[in-house]
């Protein structure tokens, strides 16, 4: 609300210009016209460039009149002159309130049920599935991509069977909820190029077998083992991806996995709590493991 | 020295020129950037292709490069014949003519270099800034210098717009560009967040409503009559339209701020102000197409006063848009959408080009004494200009409304309907549509462009002596 | 005398004329504009708001370099889609340390008051380099030389903040003489990451702002 001298200028300033105007036009289309003007010369600008003496037609007075009349009463319904807040009280803030209101009226109920419904009746409700879809175009797509196949060789395929944090429908929800921040430490500072492809090498192969006589096991176990486990199971605690499955979030091919044991990566899912609401993020829940 | 017995046209000629040049470059631009927003790849990659980069060369070549540099050439044309004597300060004329167009393009290259003060029709950084304070101050001297020495005693119509043009952009110009330096292409505005929104929008609006409109109504009260040969229909309502247009234009920046984070107060008088500028925007619509009635047969004939009739339809049409786009309600929908991009370009394409084309058919012709090349050629160009205004408009009502509706729908279980993404997604086909109507637009402005150099073509402007004063209306020393 | 017998007056006298249209158009800017200037509540931050850290600020002078505003608005409008879809509305005192604002006009993009929170550092990079690498329909034009260039060449971060300064930004003297450090070493991608990434921090206190 402006300072009451502000208010005050607002107020008078409008009001005050607003009336200079009408009286203009008023002044015009009623008022004498001024002595010595002559009819019999009319003021020629440019060889063919005169006034023309038409007088102003009444529409127009009749329309800017009622725009006036428009002006007024809008000013006293909302509000416009200084601290003045017109006889609706209209805030913006205050029409959304409303209008939120009117929402958890309409829909409240239906998505508190949501929030607390049976995953396996969601899956079978293909309009609420089609909703979840929708969520999941919106919310997640942009980085898990619209297959929610994952992208940009970085953001995780979320329909395999590979889930870093877990695939249960609890730690999915706190995926969602809280966010993750993975990380694998970089060994390029205390690995040389031979112990490089040999680590390497081992950790393609653990997606067949456990070789127990590799030359890469011992920096295996001094290195790995403590996030992704002596038989390279991973940690769904730790965010420490299995490494017998086959599937790499940041690729699988030698060249990807070596720069990932060298440099490292740094995965942040962002925590969607504060902009998720409970029925959303159950939809997405219940989307999610549609395959299980 | 020159010879205060003739029309100062050749400063005229070169601005005509450079106005058409501007014409070329500016809607090339414009045309590349709605190709960008088609394939989005055709930047190569470049910094200096870049959307955000042509986007404002496209803005600032159109408007400042284009349209200020008509409104100099017809202000200083029109100026000097309803005062009767020759351009005051013609060395300062030719200063301004030089000094402008080496602002915009020194300017327009320093945006593809990444210079912009970020503010929208406001980004030409601090030194251009200053370049034109300084252009305008001159513009200003030599308008008003040759007014005050008119030969006859009222003043003109035309050049109470061309006034009001002059001064009201020196203000906005001023307060809205303070800042502070911190390099040679770099300064951090005197006003922030609301406060900047609010100095921003009432510069942003207002060099629309000055500039673009005022402007080029004090174009339309020369050209139209001379062209049209008969008086404007009605004086008096020209003077009610002048000044409710001046006082009411100026207050309604803030629609550009609807439901933004500014106080409701503002927002209210920017709603009550765009509804009063309907009827002052109209006075001139009718003002302007009364004149032409009885002169219609010329319709039929005349490329210059096709055009100039056309731009009254479209003017009357972007005016009424304008208030209604005010109106809270469908603000909402409309606020951010293409619709906005329409409506803008149905007043630049359809009222602001259109009333400097057919004001350079009548001028280019006149000013080097000869025929126009073509009649054929300029009404090839009057349909292209057309359909390509036409196309435009259309295109981007359809993406704006569809954008508006689509991000507020809600479903079955009160979500959101649609993603961003899908609803961005399905704007390519109007998107594809508008490059098409921006390329027909730009071909007829091209063919305008041959049609004048074949006009002008081994000709030089024209001397014309400056007649007698045949009104009785005179300045007292030439009546003694 | 009559309406029409002043504008007479005012058609003969050029004086006239003009300080009659400085008047006629000065008023509303008198009553919109300059209070805007003298009121407070338009330019106190909210609680949370805070002056752009070094590397912020430089990646804010980017993302204006670059037109980013052209196509993203950073206004939340308090409308029940716009607050579902991107968050709090925007409020006044969020803005307090933008010069100039970027509240924007057009969404050709999403709007970006809110997307602090929304992606990870890692998707902005890629998607800044590279927008179809996870938008696949997206027309967003590729920023690669971001990439490329160092955050602050010149090595003006510190008048920036002088600057700033003196128009009232409470950047303390140690932050400041820390600032070259933190953009040290950083690229332009590095800086319009760590803007993009605060937008929307301000956001807790966002209802009850502008009633």
């Amino acid at each position: 609300m402006p300072l009451d001298f502000w208010a005050g200028w607002i107020a008078v300033l409008t009001v005050v210009s607003l009336v200079g105007l009408a009286w203009v036009i008023y002044g015009v289309y009623f008022g004498k016209r001024p002595v010595g003007e002559d009819e019999e010369s009319p003021t020629i600008w440019d060889e063919n460039l005169r006034e023309g003496k038409h007088p102003a037609p009444m529409w127009w007075f009749w329309t800017m009149l009622a725009s006036l009349v428009f002006t007024l009463v809008y000013l006293i319904l909302y509000p416009g002159l200084g601290s003045f807040s017109g006889t609706f009280h209209w805030s913006q803030g205050g029409e959304l309130d409303e209008r939120l209101a009117t929402h958890e009226s309409t829909f409240g109920v239906r998505r508190h049920e949501i929030a607390r419904m049976d995953l396996a009746v969601i899956r079978e409700d293909e309009l609420l599935m089609r909703a979840a879809k929708r969520v999941f175009d919106r919310q997640c797509a942009a980085c898990h991509g619209l297959d929610a196949g994952g992208q940009a060789g970085m953001f995780p395929n979320l329909r395999d069977d590979s889930w870093q944090w877990g695939s249960t429908p609890e730690a999915i929800e706190k995926s969602i909820r809280d966010g993750r921040h993975g990380i694998m430490v970089g060994w390029h500072s205390v690995l040389n190029r031979t112990e490089a492809s040999q680590l390497t090498q081992y950790t393609v192969a653990l997606a067949s077998s456990t070789p127990s006589a590799h030359p890469g096991k011992a920096k295996y176990d001094e290195l790995c083992v403590a996030c992704h486990g002596p038989d390279g199971k991973g940690s769904e605690a730790l965010g420490a991806p299995d490494l017998t499955t086959g599937t790499y979030t940041y690729g699988g091919g030698v060249l990807a996995i070596k720069e990932t044991l060298l440099y490292g990566r740094e995965g942040v899912m962002p925590a969607f709590g504060d902009m998720l609401d409970d029925m959303q993020i159950r939809l997405l829940v219940a989307w999610l493991t549609k395959g299980q | 020295m020159p010879d205060s017995n003739v029309y100062n046209d050749r400063v005229v000629t070169v601005l005509v020129v450079l106005s058409l040049v501007w014409a070329i470059a500016g809607m090339a631009a414009g045309v590349f950037i709605a190709a960008e927003l088609v394939w989005p790849t055709i930047d190569l990659g470049q910094e200096w292709l870049s959307y955000g980069r042509v986007r404002t060369l496209h803005t600032n070549g159109v408007i400042f490069g284009f349209g200020v540099s008509a409104l100099m050439a017809t202000a200083f044309y029109s100026v000097q014949r309803t005062c009767h004597v020759t351009l005051f300060a013609p060395r300062l004329a030719w200063f301004c003519c030089i000094a402008w167009n080496l602002v915009v393009l020194t300017g327009g290259i320093s945006f593809l270099a990444g210079w912009t003060s970020g503010k929208e029709y406001a980004e030409l950084e601090w030194p251009f800034d200053i370049g034109i304070t300084i252009v305008w101050l001159a513009f200003a001297v030599v308008f008003f210098g040759t007014i005050a020495n008119r030969k006859v005693k009222p003043i003109y119509v035309s050049n109470w717009f061309y006034g009001a043009l002059i001064i009201v952009i020196a203000m906005l110009h001023v307060v809205n560009s303070l800042a502070i330096p911190i390099s040679i292409d770099k300064s951090y505005s005197l006003f922030a967040g609301a406060q900047d929104a609010i100095v921003q929008w009432w510069y942003g609006h207002n060099a629309v409503g000055f500039l673009l409109t005022g402007g080029f109504l004090g174009m339309l009260y020369y050209f139209l009559p001379k062209q049209a040969d008969r008086p404007i229909w009605s004086y008096r309502l020209s003077i009610v339209a002048f000044w409710a247009f001046t006082y009411s234009y100026i207050w309604a920046g803030p629609h550009h701020l609807h439901y933004n984070a500014i106080p409701e107060w503002v927002q209210s008088l920017g709603v009550v102000m765009s509804i009063i500028l309907l009827a002052p925007s109209w006075a001139t619509m009718v003002n302007g197409v009364m004149t032409v009635a009885g002169a219609w047969e010329k319709l039929k004939t005349d490329p210059a006063l096709k055009f100039i009739v056309l731009a009254l339809a479209f003017y009357g049409l972007a005016t009424f848009e304008g208030p209604m786009l005010s109106i809270k309600s469908v603000n909402v929908v409309s606020h951010f959408t293409d619709w906005t991009v329409g409506h803008v370009h149905s007043g630049a394409l359809g009222w602001n080009a259109m009333i400097t084309f057919g004001t350079f058919y009548f001028l280019v012709p006149r000013l080097v004494g000869a025929e126009l090349y073509s009649i054929r050629l300029a009404n090839i160009h009057f349909w292209l200009a057309l359909a390509g205004t036409m196309l435009y408009i259309l295109s981007m009502w359809g993406a704006g409304v569809s954008q508006g509706l689509l991000w507020l729908s809600l479903d079955e279980l009160g979500e959101l309907s649609y993603g961003f993404r899908d609803i961005m997604a399905s704007m390519a086909p109007y998107y594809a549509l508008r490059f098409v109507a921006g390329a027909v637009f730009l071909t007829g402005a091209v063919l305008m462009f041959y049609n004048f150099i074949k006009t002008m073509e081994n000709r030089t402007t024209v001397t014309r002596r400056i007649p007698e004063v045949k009104t009785a209306n005179v300045v007292a020393e030439v009546a003694a | 005398m009559s309406v029409l017998g002043i504008h007479r007056k005012l058609e003969e006298n050029a004086g006239l004329l003009i300080f009659g249209i400085l008047i006629v158009s000065s008023i509303g800017g008198l009553v919109q504009v300059l209070p805007s200037i003298f009121q407070d509540e338009l330019v106190s931050p909210s609680v949370e708001t805070q002056p752009y850290g070094a590397l912020a600020l430089v990646g804010r002078d980017i993302y204006i370099r670059e037109g980013c505003s052209t196509c993203h608005s950073q206004q939340v409008r308090p409308l029940l889609a716009e607050v579902k879809r991107y968050g709090p509305f925007s409020s006044a005192g969020e803005s307090a340390y933008d010069r100039p604002f970027l509240w924007g006009s057009k969404r050709t993009g999403p709007d970006l008051h809110r997307v602090g929170a929304k992606y990870s550092d890692a998707w902005q990079r890629v998607h800044l380099i590279d927008p179809r690498s996870v938008v696949p329909k997206s027309i967003m034009p590729a920023y690669p030389w971001l990439a490329e260039k160092p955050a602050d060449p010149r090595n003006t971060i510190q008048t920036r903040m002088r600057r700033l300064q003196i128009l009232g930004h409470p950047y303390t003297e140690e932050q400041i003489a820390n600032a070259p450090e933190r953009v040290a070493g950083k690229t332009e991608l590095d800086a319009i990451v760590a803007y993009l990434a605060v937008l929307g921090e301000a956001a807790g206190l966002a209802e009850g702002m502008v009633h």
